[in-house]
């Protein structure tokens, strides 16, 4: 006879895998109801949306997102990276979204790191998982998982076939702790518009979660820019507070220029935290009017410098040393959805000067889930 | 500190060089189509049109290359996305539906 006290550390674990599966089995069920329900409602919606006359747009649902292949060598050891990036848009009329990315990221490298045949895993993650109503230009309301506003990289650059450099910045990590998304409430939109400037702004509060796939910490922040019209210049901030374990301020700069003449594309970020602040520098410039071959003007070349100051011994996925790190990169263009991207980095730091390459493809999809309505 | 100088030299070489180009540039940026959906708005008594070209230029072309294509029965579902994510307003909304699946 064996009482609960008499169990093993194994049994209980059997046990509690168990029961974790059994919770899991009965949430797919759950889910499995509400998919069909989202992929059907949009469709009667659409069918009762009277059509806009001045365009021949359609909200019918979508899966578009991104696949991509990367191969990295940093510091001599080769890492190989397939990765695709599915992006769910399922529309309910003109002014409510329900939209989730989900990342499957392979990481294979070789089993003595330089030496060996290679193995690795495919991991899972979603990125967001989110309702949002679009109420009006002032007010869009997110509710559920979303992607942290913290800076220019995080809000915008993270998808693998937007950004220009395949590696993120050092200091990328500021302001996502713990996942890179919040789970509650967000709010955003434009605040004032005139031809000569239009202001965005976003406020959230987050939940802490430590549901698979739901991870999110306590934090509560904003972001807010002014986009200047005529030079296309932006000029933003964010704040958050972090408010679990240790509360600490996080706060980001960020200016994103694209000249209206010319193909140049500069961004720049300044991140601060506890535990140390950096800022990075990019340019990008493409060669699509220049007078040369016309094969030539397909290609994109890119800088960045970026350098990171450790404060109080780093860590919390920063470097715990000052580190510095430049990177070119040369990307050629087939379609706007289809590219080669290609890049050379350097990084020094106390511990450790290394190479990082990166050679791959990536490619931006997208899918219409239903089909064209007949005329 | 000589490889730092010479990354920074690399950027400055490519900020100047599209300064460069800006420069000895005439055109602005193709057009994308012949109709140019517009809209009114006022400022300080002036008015000012403005169109989905322009909208896209400023706000889509910040991170995807131009023209995009996308098809037309989903334009008005990924507009809604990109509306989330960048922020747009429901009139810069109306003027890219108009540009994009006109």
């Amino acid at each position: 006879m064996h009482f609960a006290g008499d169990r093993g550390p194994e049994e209980r674990v059997h046990e509690e895998m168990e029961s974790d599966i059994l919770r899991f089995v009965h949430q797919l069920r759950r889910l499995r109801f509400i998919v069909a329900l989202a992929l059907c409602l949009p469709v009667l919606v659409y069918a009762q949306d009277t059509s806009d006359a001045e365009n021949h747009a359609g909200h019918v649902p979508v899966i578009s997102g991104g696949i991509g292949y990367i191969h990295n060598v940093d510091g001599g050891v080769p890492t190989l990276e397939p990765q695709i990036t599915p992006v769910l848009l399922v529309p309910f009329g003109s002014h409510v979204l329900l939209e989730s990315r989900t990342e499957f990221f392979g990481f294979f490298q070789r089993e003595n790191l330089t030496s060996g045949p290679f193995t690795g895993k495919v991991l899972k993650n979603v990125d967001y998982a989110q309702l949002d109503w679009l109420a009006n230009s002032h007010v869009m309301v997110v509710a559920g998982k979303y992607v942290l506003p913290f800076g220019l990289y995080n809000e915008r650059l993270v998808p693998f076939w937007i950004r220009n450099l395949q590696d993120a910045p050092i200091d990328a990590n500021i302001g996502v702790l713990t996942s890179g998304a919040g789970d509650g409430i967000m709010l955003r939109g434009v605040a004032q518009q005139t031809p000569k400037y239009t202001v965005q702004y976003t406020a959230y509060f987050s939940a802490r979660s430590s549901i698979n796939q739901l991870q999110a910490a306590r934090t509560a922040g904003g972001d807010t820019s002014i986009y200047l019209t005529h030079p296309r210049l932006e000029i933003g901030t964010s704040y958050q507070r972090f408010l679990q374990d240790r509360e600490v301020n996080n706060v980001a700069a960020y200016v994103s220029w694209q000249p209206p003449t010319t193909s140049l594309d500069l961004k720049a970020e300044y991140d601060y935290t506890h535990t140390g602040n950096g800022y990075w520098l990019e340019t990008a410039y493409r060669f699509e009017k220049f007078q040369i071959p016309p094969f030539l003007r397909r290609v994109q070349a890119v800088g960045r410098m970026q350098q990171f100051f450790a404060l109080n011994g780093g860590g919390n996925a920063l470097p715990r040393v000052n580190t510095q790190q430049f990177d070119f990169g040369l990307n050629y263009y087939f379609r706007d959805n289809l590219r080669l991207v290609s890049s050379y980095g350097r990084s020094f730091s106390s511990q450790q000067d290394a190479n990082i390459w990166n050679a791959g493809v990536t490619y931006r999809f997208t899918l219409p889930l239903w089909p064209e309505r007949k005329k | 500190m000589k490889r730092y100088i010479a990354a920074l030299s690399l950027l400055f070489v490519l900020l100047l060089g599209g300064l460069g180009a800006a420069a000895l540039q005439q055109d602005s940026s193709p057009t994308r189509n012949d109709q140019k959906p517009t809209t009114t708005s006022k400022n300080n008594g002036q008015t000012q049109e403005v169109t989905g070209e322009e909208v896209f230029q400023a706000n889509c072309s910040r991170c995807h290359l131009p023209p995009m294509s996308i098809p037309q029965r989903v334009t008005g579902t990924i507009i809604m996305h990109m509306r989330v994510r960048a922020r747009l307003s429901r009139q810069d909304e109306q003027l890219l539906l108009k540009y994009m699946a006109p």
